[in-house]
């Protein structure tokens, strides 16, 4: 509303500059000659100074008087001439003056309207931080926490609840950063070193690298049930390549997580890739990162095995649409034997067999691969 | 307060277009109303403009996020400096600004000149206002600083970390203030020609203007020079870099535009020449807009670039080069030109000087302007650098500076250049003295280096000739020679100053280039090195944490001849995590008037550090003397002669009587 109020008072203080002018009473004023007059005066005065000084020599300070006196004499023929030609032209002025007073209003809300966001208030960063924190976005409450830290950065409580909002929001670089502090502050412990773990493999794009899989092993060390580093440690086996020994780790995982840990869900889906040789080869994209498995475990299981299971069934769609694809049909193979579907396994088997042909150098690496996975391809 | 300051701006346009179209019309129609229209609303709009740049300004230093600009350059840790400074140091900010010094200077031409012929008033007034009106039209629909985000983010992605520096608080204003300050010539001169005529109190109105702009032209230009040579941190002052070429030309332009002013004012002679020189010199300043502007050209200056804001900054410079020039064509054979003079004369000695110096200024367009036409062509890409500029710019100068101090000592209308000559024989004495020392004893084996420092002395020794002479040096006693001197217009003083600065720059140009010394090395804690006789120890690299960024600093202690230390330099890479920016802080140490640069490379994995020396003998005579060239355009606008007063109707009344001392 104030708003509004103060866009009027300047709509009215614009109008007004030019209202006034317009409605002033038109004194006769002087014309261009008497100014000329007035500059030539100056430079004969000057012309005199400048002999004075030796500046010019006296014959042609003359001769430069002369010119200047020519000058004011043409200019009392060229004034005369001018004022018999002025004309008032009221009509067309007042129309000008019309035009001009309402194009200030018009002009201005019309555009305003068009490109303004009258209704978005000032935001000063201080304000923001100021407010409620009730009335806060997650957003602004990092910022309090933030700008909290910025003044007291021993508190190590601080660095602890900020640490693992940053992992969720994905600012990996930051939480590696307060995960240090929190370890400096507040000590060692399984959570936090794992934590920082994350981050770092988080800041890489995914990959596990060496420092993050020392962080891992140092919360084992602290904790040996802590679920997230055996993951982990798992997840570097797998992008080393050493597929079987990571499927052997997560499987040792699964015998000993309590029933509702919400890594279950992580270590079957992390399964059920691991026969992704793109992850044997490291590729960071395709690997479950921090938030797939976060949303993973966030799932209620009967919402994770459906997604398990669609992102199963469109690994099968493509197939059928593109059958030559010999890492794809080992890829959906083992998922159907990771998923306990055998017989499913099996008819993807014979599918792939068929579609390179029985005798094809392929269709013998398939079945050996099956073979490994303890699955006969039928006739 | 931010949408505020929005529709302020919306509005400031808005008065634009009726400053352009009201007096335009009442000074055809010869109505006083109308024309009184301009006044009252180029000072208003001046104060909604700053109000407008107020808003941003505060949003800026208050971070408020909801602001697309703001977002995208500052940063809630920045210092509160270089958050206010940032309202400038993007493209919607500085259009801003821009815009702001245009209104400005417009409202100072309402303000105070009540001593224009009221026509000319109404139309320089109109002309400043379709200028307006064309960029608030450009800002709002291009690049409009008040563009809000909804929700607003919490934090913004910080400022270029080049630009946090105190330079950025002084060059772009300096250097708008020259740029828009070649409008108000601009404006007069179309003013002129939308008349027909060229009144005497033109040329009166039109030099104080360009020294103005000049002025601060060329502080922007010595500011910019050396915030490049600290901040970029490879020690060179000038490159021939496109962008730079750009604020070069006005310059050129404008001293030239300077020179041939005088004659007009004194003699009322060049007057088409001087009208064009004004028109050519904006015109200039909108090219260097455009091509900083349109993302023609990458540099620190072209910020995000974006191609509607290139066609429509091309759109305006066709409107205003093309339309004025067109103008001209129609119009300038209808101007009167006058004052006679003899070749070898004051007025002669000023044409010579703007030949030399549109000469100049051609060439430089031409090698800024021919790579990009062969890029656009043919796709080639071209390097017209420092050789084609020494091998064209330069000899074209030598001649130039070589004159310069005969202009001043010559008289009006009719010179004499053997008597000028003679006076000049002290300064040329001691130019040829300074060769002959440069020669023998620094350097003998540089040609360049014993003329150029010759010709800066010369330079040097012929201000103060001129100055000594007009005093009557020889000829009088000490006591009135000294009256004499004090009793020297103010505008001598500006002209010997302005010279006087010239051959400081020179030296300092000159010196630098040729004696400075140079050493790249890989250096441990410790260790020491030496470089034209200084001593200089590194401490160590400290790491250190500032407010946005992380530094790793290197000390180096300067060494005595007793051995102990004898002050300090340090010099620093710091990175600025936000934007994933490295920059250097070079170490500087002014000794005399002299410099040791310090600049740090890459850190080595066994802890030693690639560093680079300059020792630049004299460097900071380069931009002293630009400040003392502003000093002299400074001392040039007090001068009495500026002071010309309103013609009062008593005065009119006596106006038949002939002026004394008419023969």
């Amino acid at each position: 509303m104030l708003f509004w109020v103060i866009a009027a008072i300047l709509t009215l203080g614009a109008s007004l500059a030019v209202l006034l002018p317009l409605a002033g009473s038109s004194k006769g004023t002087l014309s261009s000659g008497d100014h000329d007059l007035e500059v030539y005066r100056d430079q004969l005065s000057e012309l005199d100074r400048d002999a004075a000084r030796g500046l010019i020599q006296p014959a042609e300070a003359a001769e430069a008087r002369a010119e200047i006196a020519r000058r004011i004499l043409r200019l009392h023929d060229v004034d005369t001439a001018g004022k018999t030609s002025a004309r008032q032209g009221s009509v067309i002025a007042r129309m000008v003056a019309t035009a001009a007073v309402l194009a200030v209003p018009l002009v201005s809300w019309g555009l305003y309207s068009q490109i303004g966001s009258p209704d978005l208030p000032s935001l000063p960063l201080s304000e923001r931080l100021a407010k409620n924190p009730a009335d806060s976005s997650v957003d602004e409450l990092v910022a309090r926490a933030e700008a909290h830290l910025t003044a007291n950065p021993s508190d190590g409580r601080g660095w602890d609840v900020l640490a693992p909002v940053y992992l969720r929001m994905q600012r990996f670089s930051d939480a590696v950063a307060a995960y240090r502090n929190a370890i400096r502050l507040g000590g060692d412990s399984a959570v936090r070193r794992a934590g920082l773990g994350e981050a770092i493999a988080g800041a890489a794009g995914g990959i596990v690298s060496a420092d993050a899989q020392d962080a891992f092993e140092a919360a084992l060390k602290l904790d040996p049930a802590n679920a997230k580093a055996s993951f982990y440690l798992a997840m570097a086996l797998a992008q080393e390549g050493r597929n079987k020994e990571a499927a052997k780790a997560w499987r040792a995982m699964l015998g000993t997580l309590p029933p509702d840990s919400p890594w279950r869900g992580a270590v079957d889906q992390a399964l059920a890739k691991s026969g992704n040789p793109e992850i044997a080869s490291g590729a960071a994209a395709k690997g479950p990162d921090a938030v797939d498995v976060d949303a993973a475990s966030s799932m209620s299981p009967q919402d994770r095995e459906a997604m398990i299971n669609t992102m199963v069934a469109s690994l099968d769609q493509k197939l059928r649409q593109n059958p030559r694809d010999p890492e794809g049909w080992m890829r959906l193979v083992r998922s159907y034997v990771v998923l306990g579907k055998a017989d499913q396994a099996r008819e993807a088997l014979n599918r792939a067999i068929a579609v390179f042909g029985a005798g094809s150098d392929e269709a013998k690496k398939f079945t050996a691969f099956a073979a490994s996975l303890g699955l006969m391809a039928t006739e | 307060m931010v949408e505020t300051g929005h529709f302020a701006l919306v509005l400031a346009f808005a008065l634009s277009l009726v400053q352009t179209i009201v007096p335009l019309f009442g000074a055809r129609l010869n109505n006083q109303r109308l024309m009184a229209v301009g006044g009252p609303v180029a000072i208003t709009g001046f104060a909604l403009t700053a109000l407008s740049f107020a808003a941003l300004a505060s949003a800026y230093a208050n971070s408020d996020f909801s602001v697309a600009s703001v977002w995208e350059n500052s940063h809630s840790l920045q210092p509160l400096i270089y958050k206010i400074t940032g309202t400038w140091g993007n493209h919607e900010g500085s259009m801003l600004l821009w815009v702001l010094i245009l209104t400005f200077f417009g409202a100072l031409v309402a303000a105070f000149g009540s001593n224009l012929p009221a026509t000319l008033r109404a139309n320089v007034l109109a002309v400043q206002g379709v200028i307006g009106a064309a960029f608030f039209l450009f800002i709002l629909a291009t690049s409009n600083p008040f563009v809000r985000l909804n929700p607003a983010p919490i934090e913004g992605r910080d400022l270029n970390p080049i630009l946090q520096d105190l330079g950025l608080a002084i060059h772009p204003p300096l250097l708008y203030l020259g740029y828009v300050g070649f409008s108000i010539c601009f404006s007069f001169s179309v003013a002129a020609l939308i008349e027909g005529r060229i009144d005497a109190s033109w040329a009166r109105w039109v030099r104080p203007w360009t020294l103005v702009a000049w002025m601060f032209l060329t502080g922007g230009i010595a500011m910019g020079s050396y915030w490049a040579y600290y901040e970029l941190g490879w020690g060179g002052f000038w490159f021939w870099d496109p962008v730079e070429n750009a604020s070069f030309m006005p310059w050129l332009a404008g001293t030239a535009l300077l020179h041939s002013a005088i004659v007009m004012e004194k003699r009322s002679a060049l007057k088409i020449w001087t009208l064009l020189l004004a028109i050519l010199t904006f015109s200039l300043s909108l090219l260097g807009t455009f091509l900083v502007r349109s993302g023609v050209l990458t540099s620190v200056h072209a910020f995000a670039t974006d191609p509607t804001r290139g066609v429509f900054i091309l759109c305006i410079l066709t409107l205003f080069i093309g339309g004025s020039l067109a103008l001209f064509a129609l119009r300038a054979s209808r101007l009167t030109a006058g004052g006679l003079f003899h070749p070898i004369s004051r007025e002669g000695a000023l044409v010579l000087n703007n030949l030399f110096l549109t000469t100049a200024t051609a060439t430089v367009l031409v090698g800024t302007l021919y790579p990009l036409a062969l890029e656009a062509l043919t796709g080639g890409k071209i390097s017209v650098g420092a050789p084609f500029f020494d091998l064209t710019f330069g000899p074209l100068m030598l001649p130039l500076l070589v004159l310069v101090p005969f202009g001043p000592l010559l008289a009006w209308k009719r010179g004499d250049v053997f008597a000028a000559s003679q006076r000049l024989m002290a300064a040329f004495a001691s130019a040829l003295a300074a060769m002959l020392v440069t020669g023998l004893f620094i350097d003998g084996a540089s040609v360049f280096a014993a003329l150029g420092i010759g010709l800066a002395v010369w330079l040097v020794a012929g201000a103060l000739t001129d100055l000594a002479v007009k005093s009557g040096a020889g000829s009088v006693a000490p006591a009135v020679m000294f009256r004499r001197f004090a009793g020297l217009p103010r505008s001598v003083f500006g002209t010997a100053l302005a010279h006087f600065g010239l051959g400081l720059t020179l030296l300092g140009i000159v010196a630098t280039l040729s004696f400075g010394t140079e050493k790249i090395l890989t250096m441990r804690a410790g260790e020491t090195v030496e470089l034209s006789g200084h001593t200089l120890r590194f401490v160590g690299l400290y790491p250190a944490q500032g407010p946005n960024y992380s530094e790793d600093r290197g000390r180096f202690e300067l060494i005595g001849v007793s051995g102990s230390p004898v002050g300090e330099i340090s010099s620093a890479k710091r990175f600025y995590p936000v934007r994933q920016t490295t920059t250097t802080e070079s170490g500087i140490k002014t000794l005399g008037l002299s410099q040791l640069y310090v600049s740090l490379g890459d850190e080595g994995k066994d802890g030693s550090v690639v560093v680079r020396l300059w020792w630049k003998p004299l460097v900071t005579l380069i931009w002293g003397g630009g400040l003392v060239m502003m000093a002299g355009a400074a001392m040039s606008l007090m001068d009495r002669r500026l002071r010309v007063g309103t013609p009062s109707r008593r005065r009119k009344q006596a106006s038949v009587v002939t002026p004394a001392g008419l023969p």
